[in-house]
């Protein structure tokens, strides 16, 4: 075991001399991926922290928009943390998300709307119509998780 | 929300009127899930006409047409073949059905609750489509393998509630136990395909389309032991955990089709059972391997 990490030790350090260095512009697809699953986790935070808000299991109703804001925010275009060549990796999104590119930004434009309605929603008094625009924004998180998302393994 | 449930009602909706079990009937067949393998919903089936596929590692199974079709589904049934296939899972000419069919579990169902089924299934549109046969591996394509399996795995009979315990969580075991059979894609399972009782829920490597089923007794490393009741009723109606994630696979479907149906005190008796089972340590997510450091 230790040695075969002494072998992959040494696989990198001669892959680093080979490889050129890469050019900043180009983000690492290792770098997008790990962004795009802590802008993920990030909405499942606050998607966590609004339930409580809207199923009235705590007080903080003023909170409420700050949430919903920020899914807004976060969600406002999902297809640009998916460019070419984040495919590989420590990720869970399907080929599908390449391979059906049509219904896969049909399925972040969805979200998108969604989160732009919770948020309107939010920001009114209608704590009833924030609980049902939240409702809504889950199900186009679920419908784009069952397309375009691996199952664990 | 409701969209399938209201055109799927008022197919049934005269129905209704005259049997008064048969909104019961539907009730039972979204909580046994039926539809999950009997209707091809990746491919667009006709609803219960068969044909979704089952990989397990005993080969791929299709789900039987179980319409009323006179030819190609169930529609020379009686009552008691139904009831026959239900309690003892054999067909009508006194075969074994294959346990990837979950009479294990649906073994059982109430009297009543197998009735109401059986009238709901009858009442339901004959489509005519042949079942498609199984793709089994060598060593189960005789049936008689089953019965050997089922001598070592299967005990027929109906739910008993425990008198120790109240009615809510004697609902919810028979929920899980017989209608909604968590354990069939949860509980792991032995060398020989039997569930292991005593790991309950524990989760499994071998599920339905190659995937992980998680463990889902309340142990707080490996299983859902940091979950409240009010978390669990939450995830089993939205499919939303409590970190704010949302269920995307097979469990999505489970959901989307059966379990957001229950009622609230259902489900509410569901996640009581299944939080009140002993913790089982079962970690089945494999740990990252340590990447070597770039620098």
């Amino acid at each position: 075991m230790k040695q075969a990490s002494k072998r992959w030790t040494g696989f990198v350090l001669w892959l680093a001399v080979l490889t050129p260095a890469v050019t900043l512009a180009a983000a690492e697809p290792e770098d997008i991926i790990k962004y795009r699953k802590n802008a993920m986790k990030a909405s499942g935070a606050h998607m966590a922290a609004a339930a409580a808000i809207v199923k009235g299991k705590v007080p903080f109703r003023d909170q409420l928009v700050v949430h919903a804001r920020a899914l807004e925010q976060i969600n406002h275009d999902n297809t640009k943390l998916f460019p070419k060549d984040s495919d590989f990796g420590d990720t869970k999104a399907l080929n599908a998300v390449w391979e059906k590119r049509a219904d896969f930004e049909k399925a972040a434009r969805t979200a998108a709307e969604k989160a732009r309605a919770f948020a309107r929603a939010a920001a009114g008094n209608d704590l009833k119509a924030a609980e049902a625009a939240h409702k809504e924004l889950g199900e186009a998180c679920s419908a784009c998780h069952k397309k375009f998302r691996k199952k664990d393994e | 929300m409701f969209g399938v449930a209201v055109t799927a009602l008022s197919a049934t909706a005269a129905f209704a009127a005259e049997r008064p079990d048969a909104a019961h009937g539907e009730y039972l067949f979204r909580a046994t899930g039926c539809a999950n393998c009997h209707t091809d919903r990746p491919n667009k089936g006709a609803p219960l006409a068969g044909g979704r596929r089952l990989e397990t590692k005993f080969g791929i199974f299709y789900a039987p047409n179980i319409t009323p079709d006179l030819e190609t589904g169930i529609g020379r049934w009686t009552e008691a073949d139904f009831t026959r296939a239900m309690r003892h899972g054999l067909d009508p000419q006194g075969r074994n059905y294959y346990p990837s069919f979950p009479y294990p579990a649906y073994t059982r169902l109430s009297d009543e609750d197998l009735k109401a089924l059986w009238s709901y299934l009858r009442a339901q549109p004959p489509v005519k489509q042949t079942s498609r046969e199984h793709e089994l591996r060598w060593f189960v394509r005789n049936r008689e393998a089953v019965s050997v399996w089922k001598n070592m795995n299967f005990r027929t009979g109906m739910f008993k509630p425990d008198p120790l315990k109240d009615a809510e969580w004697n609902r919810g075991a028979y929920l899980v136990q017989a209608a909604t059979h968590c354990g069939e894609c949860h509980t792991p399972r032995g060398v020989f395909g039997g569930l292991q009782h005593d790991r309950e829920l524990a989760g499994s490597r071998d599920g339905p389309e190659g995937g992980v089923v998680p463990n889902i007794t309340p142990d707080k490393k490996t299983g859902i032991g940091r979950w409240g009741v009010s978390d669990l009723v939450e995830y089993l109606s939205s499919g939303m955990t409590p970190d704010g994630d949302f269920a995307g696979d097979l469990m999505a479907e489970m959901i989307e089709h059966s379990l957001k149906y229950l009622t609230k005190d259902d489900r509410r008796a569901v996640a009581i059972y299944i939080l009140s089972r002993a913790p089982v340590e079962n970690r089945l997510v494999r740990e990252k391997k340590k990447k070597p450091s770039g620098d």
